[in-house]
């Protein structure tokens, strides 16, 4: 045996041999899959509790709080940068080894990897709450616990290559966009535990994490749940479904990398950077438009779904009405220069993330993680009917959540950015729709904590020895 | 189109992204030892949460960019060191630092004040002014 094969062998343990299933019907790759979705479930959930007292704290004054605003909105920030990256984890598990239909190279690898991102975001959390933080927009955990995470990024994408190469004949275009996309999560991720002095570089760099992975790497992870869901649901024929998935690859990866631009307009890159923004902004609708085009041709077909299915197809529509409006009909309207220039940094960016993190990522991995944890159950009317109250909750209190902030950061834009009022008294005025924000806000957290309950039930029903449990369908 | 051609793509795009990145990180002056130390305050006090630094940040507190043009020094530094209560509050203060923390972090806000952001933020029509 090679020395390098030796060193391999200490870290993944017993090798898992191909195509073995469980008595559940999972494979072991399927299994730790669910711890992945079931943890980015409850954080989905706590994330709305955190967001709702965040959003009271700005409204009432004096609001008393064992947190400070300044460190529960990193509580928020980190729960929404890791738990759809948790949930996408466990989604290249789940239809990696589906897709290969062959399990997964090293189980102790995928438990090690489980382990040390569930520590290192817990330990983001925890410090935070203890006033202790790296104060970097979207990154402001410790370093240490980012390195934790590259770390498990770094047995993940060791664990996913292997397996794929392991039969390379079985390798299909989900299974290597997937494993592609995590790489891409380890390398665009890096450059961030380093502490820059040159503030120009500690922003570019920032990016690279905070819109590159929601906008390129997490939507190759993703690709492979929607690749599957409309193959198995006859929404979209396999040959259609390749097309699809080479092109949006290419299209997504080349036009997200320089799209990253429209953030590079004012933070002292040279001038080049608003053509290079705007452009590449442009470009990135075309692979949302192949999506939408096929999911409209899948919807015309009017395949016959049970309820499992159908609640699974309002989250990715849910997903796609705002990745088309949020996140890219939106976002490139703030992509041209000269509105930029005058909404940039106002309640106007607020409410384009909101909707373009629910769009791109937020509910297409809700949907993931539900479809995957109630596989082998079927939800009854009661528990459908709350899952389509989760939904619409969800939908209506992010309309009114973000609809609020684009209302108030157009005042503000005019008051301040235009007329040159004080910016304080321009937050007076603005008050009243961020009281409406947290109307939204709260509703939001409605639908939130029946969703997570959904998703905890149904990873309830489908644990192997539950008596509802039956082999996957 | 086959999956190592998306790979090449990609691998391709990256490098040439990266490179780009590293051309636009030059600056105008080298960063002086005050400033970086103020950045250290900056971000151990988390201030990008309520402020904008470059317009990217919390949108609670003003963007502070230009501050030091708005504030002289020693204002800057009083206001930091002697916290006033954050309206609407009436009992909360604005997080205080210590003296020598305020004047790192006034280095750091005289350096940012010298990064060139392309016309950004735009010069209001009626500055100060009301409707």
């Amino acid at each position: 045996m090679k020395l390098s094969q030796s060193v391999l062998g200490l870290f993944t343990g017993r090798r898992v041999r191909g195509g073995r299933a469980l008595a559940s019907g999972r494979m072991m790759g399927q299994v730790i899959a669910r711890r992945f979705l079931l943890t980015a479930g409850m954080l989905f959930a706590v994330q709305g509790i955190v967001a709702l007292l965040g959003a009271a704290d700005l409204v009432i004054p004096d609001l008393p709080s064992p947190i400070p605003f300044e460190f529960g909105r990193s509580i928020h920030l980190g729960l929404a940068t890791l738990w759809p990256f948790i949930g996408t984890l466990g989604l290249v598990y789940y239809f990696l080894v589906e897709e290969l239909e062959h399990d997964i190279f090293s189980v102790r690898l995928a438990n090690w990897q489980f382990w040390l991102v569930l520590l290192s975001s817990l330990g983001i959390y925890g410090s935070l709450a203890l006033r202790i933080g790296n104060g970097r927009e979207y990154l402001e955990g410790m370093p240490v616990f980012y390195v934790g995470i590259c770390l498990s990024l770094a047995l993940g994408a060791l664990n996913f290559y292997k397996t794929l190469t392991s039969d390379r004949n079985a390798v299909t275009p989900a299974s290597g966009v997937m494993v592609i996309g995590v790489f891409l999560l380890l390398i665009m991720l890096m450059p961030n535990i380093i502490h820059f002095s040159n503030p120009v570089a500690d922003e570019g760099v920032k990016f690279w994490m905070v819109h590159l992975w929601e906008e390129m790497a997490l939507e190759l992870t993703t690709a492979g749940f929607v690749a599957s869901f409309f193959k198995t649901t006859g929404m979209a024929r396999p040959q259609d479904v390749e097309k699809w998935l080479y092109l949006e690859v290419t299209l997504t990866v080349v036009s997200a990398l320089f799209g990253t631009g429209h953030h590079y307009f004012w933070i002292g890159y040279p001038a080049y950077w608003l053509v290079i923004g705007f452009v590449f902004s442009v470009f990135q609708l075309v692979p949302v438009v192949f999506l939408v085009h096929m999911t409209y041709k899948g919807l015309k077909r009017r395949v016959s779904t049970g309820r499992r299915e159908k609640l699974a197809l309002w989250l990715i529509l849910s997903s796609l009405l705002y990745h088309v409006l949020g996140a890219y009909l939106m976002g490139f309207i703030i992509s041209v220069p000269w509105v930029n220039l005058y909404m940039h940094g106002t309640f106007l960016t607020s409410g384009h993330a909101h909707l373009a993190v629910f769009g791109a990522l937020g509910f297409l991995v809700l949907g993931g993680s539900y479809y995957c944890l109630s596989r082998g159950s079927e939800p009854d009317e009661r528990s459908f009917r709350m899952g389509v109250l989760a939904v619409l909750a969800l939908n209506l209190g992010l309309l009114l959540m973000a609809g609020s902030l684009l209302a108030g950061g157009l005042l503000q834009t005019y008051f301040w950015r235009v007329l040159g009022m004080d910016f304080m008294q321009v937050m007076q005025l603005v008050r009243p729709y961020l009281v409406l924000r947290m109307a939204g806000g709260g509703l939001f957290t409605l639908g939130d904590m029946l969703l997570g309950w959904q998703i905890f039930k149904a990873w309830k029903q489908t644990r192997p020895g539950s008596a509802c449990a039956h082999p996957a369908d | 189109m086959k999956l190592r051609t998306v790979i090449i793509i990609s691998a391709m795009s990256l490098t040439a992204f990266i490179l780009v990145n590293l051309a636009s990180f030059r600056l105008p002056n080298p960063v002086p030892a005050g400033a970086d130390a103020g950045k250290k305050v900056w971000q151990a006090y988390n201030c990008v949460e309520c402020h904008t630094l470059f317009g990217n940040g919390g949108y609670v507190g003003d963007d502070l960019t230009h501050v030091i043009k708005k504030m002289n020094p020693e204002e800057l530094r009083d206001y930091l060191v002697n916290p006033p209560v954050m309206r609407p509050n009436r009992k909360k203060h604005h997080p205080g630092v210590t003296q020598a923390e305020a004047r790192d972090l006034v280095s750091y806000f005289k350096y940012v004040n010298t990064i060139p952001t392309l016309g950004w933020p735009p010069k209001p029509s009626r500055p100060g002014g009301n409707p």
